[in-house]
């Protein structure tokens, strides 16, 4: 019976190695396309579907979302076979588990409800608005964690390796590393190291989910995972069904092997919802005695408790108004350094959708789009923000708006995105070598990329220190065809605080926060 | 240029070349089409490829710079997200002739890059010229940022900078520009396409662009440029945009000096080189000449 171990170690495998090519690929070649279904995984995640439908009220549902429907099917006739054979965050929580020596008991009988109240929350947000599932969908979150943190983080481990090879004397090392580099770089390295803001904080999140598993296996799929528990609920009544013959002799060491914490007791009592198909349990069977198959026996009772479920929804519900009530959520206030991603929905609706899954970060060609913490409030946590200063929006680029799995970032044509605004560029007189120093200096006319250029100079006679007439080129910018792309403030050459800035007023997603009179 | 100022300035250009000094590196025969200081060919309507070929011929074909075994690096501008057509870039295939002119002549490998402004993919792949020079077996390489090193330069105004190892690694070298407006410099061409070799924070040398360029001049010494005025971008530089601003001039300058060239060029936006302060500083340098009367400049219409 190894044979469906090796089965599911090799399903495991297959998409881990599927998630981590598509991962790779979710990377600029220089072509306007990325000609890989990078989301794939996030188009067939019924969680982000369902959140979503609930949170925009079923307007405008990306057709790929469909996709999850698939799924869906399969849980409902198999039980959570994805959690069990593809989930790629639950085949790291093995990995990670097999360095747990102890015995597997399900120490923890009760804790598997909390997963259930964690989805009831969510749900009951995103009905009234709040989406806030993508925080713990493990897909969203296993994306999220690898494109701003682990990538980053081994990204950095390899290139520091080669690094200090390459800066050592030996110089056949050097040819056979610089080899082997380069043949790295043209596979699994990003195309230049990738830096983002709470790398820290979320790869502590992440390794922290890892690290469950040193307390109990799987503890995250068993206890937390809110796509588990709603994978549970659909698998309620699925055929898939465990029977155990009368040879069974009680030894209980089926319970000691459940990989989802399905089995209590002695393991005759079978939670078909915490089921993940994986099987051990027949597999080690000294008597042979468990057999799975299509049926309708009737499994061990799903008892999640009246009041806990009200508690949660209710809890879901209440956390709308509390997080809401900041400014953030005054229609004429917005952080003014809170630059989304062109294409970003007016930015009521952009939470509704942004599931926060850091794709749109992990494309971007510059590096520029970066994780907030709390400029856009609590709720619009680890959504994407432009900072100029680290990347600009490159002028002919839509990949941001390719692979946004959920419409928050809308897929722009050429011609749209290079007409999109997505705030204003103004320069610092303070700071500006022409206009401050006398200094001539040009570099944020020349990268300005707009056909007709938005930032213009003015041809000006100053004086110097010593009274001496010079000639000066001092810039100004055009309020109409500034597209905010921060191209200026990325390349302005007056280090520090640039000379030039870009801020979100006149974004062409907000009716509110413009200010020319057009 | 009408015909009667072409002769004369043939005639007192081939005396200036006599008198001109700093030409050094060749021993040339006295085969006439080797006096020549410039190659202007021009084929309206010819394929950018055909007029790159006939210009470097005319100018003593490729076999006189390149030798079979050399590592040549072709160093165009790739600077920008931008499409052939609108003239931000080298023509993809003004390169790629080169490229080809190069293999013909037995290089062992050819090497094209460019440190780009906008992202290197983009601009490598999207200018064109990725794919036509890298379809004819040259190596067109990203930027590595490991391979600057701090160069002695001993200018005006640059004393030292980081410069990318390979142009000077190479057996031989070829610039090849696209003639273009520039907002400070008013245009760019050749001399200024060195910038794209240069590391750090090299937006700091506009603050004194004509000297610094120049100083440039002194460590980077091509052993042929090659100025692609197939398309000229005549406002809106250096990146453009509006097609509008592309004129068709069906060009391709062939020559040595870089200063003469740029000097040459200028008079395709109807400038002189005098207008163009990194041509004063380097003719004030030594580094080339910038008087058209003095230079020997062949056109041919092909």
């Amino acid at each position: 019976m190894f044979t469906r171990k090796r089965l599911r170690i090799i399903s495991q495998g297959l998409f881990m190695i599927l998630f981590l090519f598509l991962f790779v690929q979710t990377e600029s070649k220089g072509d306007d396309t990325l000609g890989y279904p990078v989301r794939l995984f996030l188009d067939f995640n019924p969680l982000i579907f369902i959140t979503t439908a609930l949170a925009t009220h079923g307007q405008k549902i990306p057709a790929a979302f469909f996709l999850s429907l698939i799924l869906v099917l399969i849980t409902v006739f198999l039980g959570r076979v994805f959690c069990g054979w593809i989930c790629p965050l639950g085949t790291l929580n093995n990995l990670a588990g097999s360095f747990n020596r102890r015995r597997n008991e399900n120490r923890r009988p009760d804790l598997y409800r909390v997963k259930y109240y964690i989805l009831f929350m969510l749900l009951a947000s995103s009905l009234f608005t709040l989406q806030v599932a993508g925080i713990m969908d493990p897909i969203s979150l296993l994306i999220r964690s690898f494109s701003i943190s682990i990538y980053p983080l081994a990204n950095y481990g390899i290139r520091g390796a080669f690094d200090a090879i390459y800066n050592t004397d030996f110089t056949g090392l050097v040819a056979v590393s610089e080899w082997i580099y380069d043949f790295l770089k043209k596979s699994v390295l990003s195309f230049r190291q990738p830096y983002f803001l709470q790398a820290v904080f979320i790869g502590s999140i992440f390794f922290a989910i890892l690290g469950l598993n040193l307390i109990e296996k799987r503890f995250w799929c068993k206890y937390l995972c809110p796509l588990g528990a709603l994978l549970g609920l659909l698998s309620r009544y699925s055929l898939l069904r465990r029977e155990v013959s009368e040879g069974c002799s009680s030894c209980g060491i089926c319970s000691n092997v459940c990989q989802g914490g399905a089995l209590s007791g002695k393991g005759e009592d079978w939670r078909n919802s915490e089921c993940l198909a994986c099987f051990s349990c027949d597999d080690i069977c000294p008597q042979n005695a468990v057999a799975f198959g299509f049926g309708k026996k009737k499994a061990a009772s799903m008892d999640l408790g009246r009041r806990q479920v009200v508690l949660s929804l209710s809890s879901g519900i209440l956390a709308v108004p509390l997080i809401r009530s900041t400014p953030f959520a005054k229609p004429d206030y917005s952080e003014p350094t809170l630059i989304r991603p062109p294409g970003a929905l007016e930015e009521k609706e952009f939470l509704k959708r942004c599931v926060k899954c850091g794709e749109c970060m992990k494309v971007c060609t510059t590096n520029g789009l970066q994780p907030t913490l709390l400029e856009a409030g609590l709720e619009g946590i680890w959504s994407p923000r432009l900072i100029p200063r680290l990347g600009y929006c490159e002028y002919r680029c839509t990949l941001c708006g390719q692979v946004c799995p959920s419409g928050a970032i809308r897929r722009l044509h050429i011609e749209e995105k290079t007409r999109v605004k997505i705030g204003l560029a103004m320069i610092d007189r303070g700071r500006c070598l022409p206009f401050a120093h006398a200094m001539p200096c040009i570099v944020c006319e020349e990268v300005c990329p707009t056909p007709r250029k938005a930032i213009w100079l003015e041809e000006v006679s100053v004086k110097n220190r010593d009274g001496k007439e010079m000639k000066l080129k001092q810039p100004h910018v055009d309020l109409d065809l500034c597209i905010g792309c921060g191209i200026c403030e990325a390349k302005c050459p007056v280090g520090g605080r640039a000379a030039i800035y870009v801020t979100n007023i006149g974004e062409s997603r907000s009716a509110v926060n413009q200010l020319l009179l057009t | 240029m009408d015909r009667r100022t072409f002769l004369r300035s043939t005639a007192i250009g081939s005396l200036g070349f006599f008198l001109a000094q700093g030409f050094d590196g060749l021993t040339l025969s006295a085969d006439a089409a080797e006096k020549t200081d410039l190659v202007v060919a021009r084929g309206a309507g010819k394929s950018p490829a055909a007029i790159t070929n006939a210009a470097v011929e005319a100018f003593g074909g490729i076999r006189k710079f390149v030798s079979r075994g050399d590592i040549v690096v072709i160093k165009p501008n790739m600077a920008w997200d931008r499409l052939p057509e609108q003239a931000a870039n080298t023509n993809p295939e003004v390169v790629a002739a080169l490229v080809r002119l190069c293999f013909e002549a037995g290089a062992k490998k050819v090497r094209v890059f460019d440190r780009s402004v906008n992202d290197p993919r983009r601009c490598y792949k999207q200018s064109g010229i990725s794919d036509a020079a890298g379809s004819l077996g040259a190596e067109v390489v990203y930027i590595d940022e490991r391979r600057f090193r701090e160069m002695s330069i001993k200018g005006q105004v640059l004393k030292s900078w980081p410069l990318y190892r390979d142009v000077f690694e190479a057996d031989k070298v070829i610039n090849v520009p696209i003639a273009k407006h520039h907002g400070l410099s008013k245009l760019t061409m050749a001399m200024k396409n060195w910038m794209g070799v240069m590391g750090g924070e090299r937006g700091r040398i506009h603050q004194k662009i004509g000297e610094s360029l120049a100083d440039l001049g002194l460590v980077i010494k091509p052993t042929l440029t090659v100025l692609d005025a197939v398309r000229i971008l005549t406002a809106n530089g250096p990146q453009g945009g509006n097609l509008n601003d592309v004129k068709r001039m069906d060009t391709v300058i062939v020559g040595r000096d870089e200063v003469a060239i740029d000097s040459y060029g200028a008079t395709l936006f109807g400038m002189k080189g005098s207008d163009l302060s990194y041509v004063k500083a380097g003719a004030a340098t030594g580094i080339g000449i910038m008087d058209l009367e003095k230079l020997k400049i062949r056109k041919i219409d092909i």
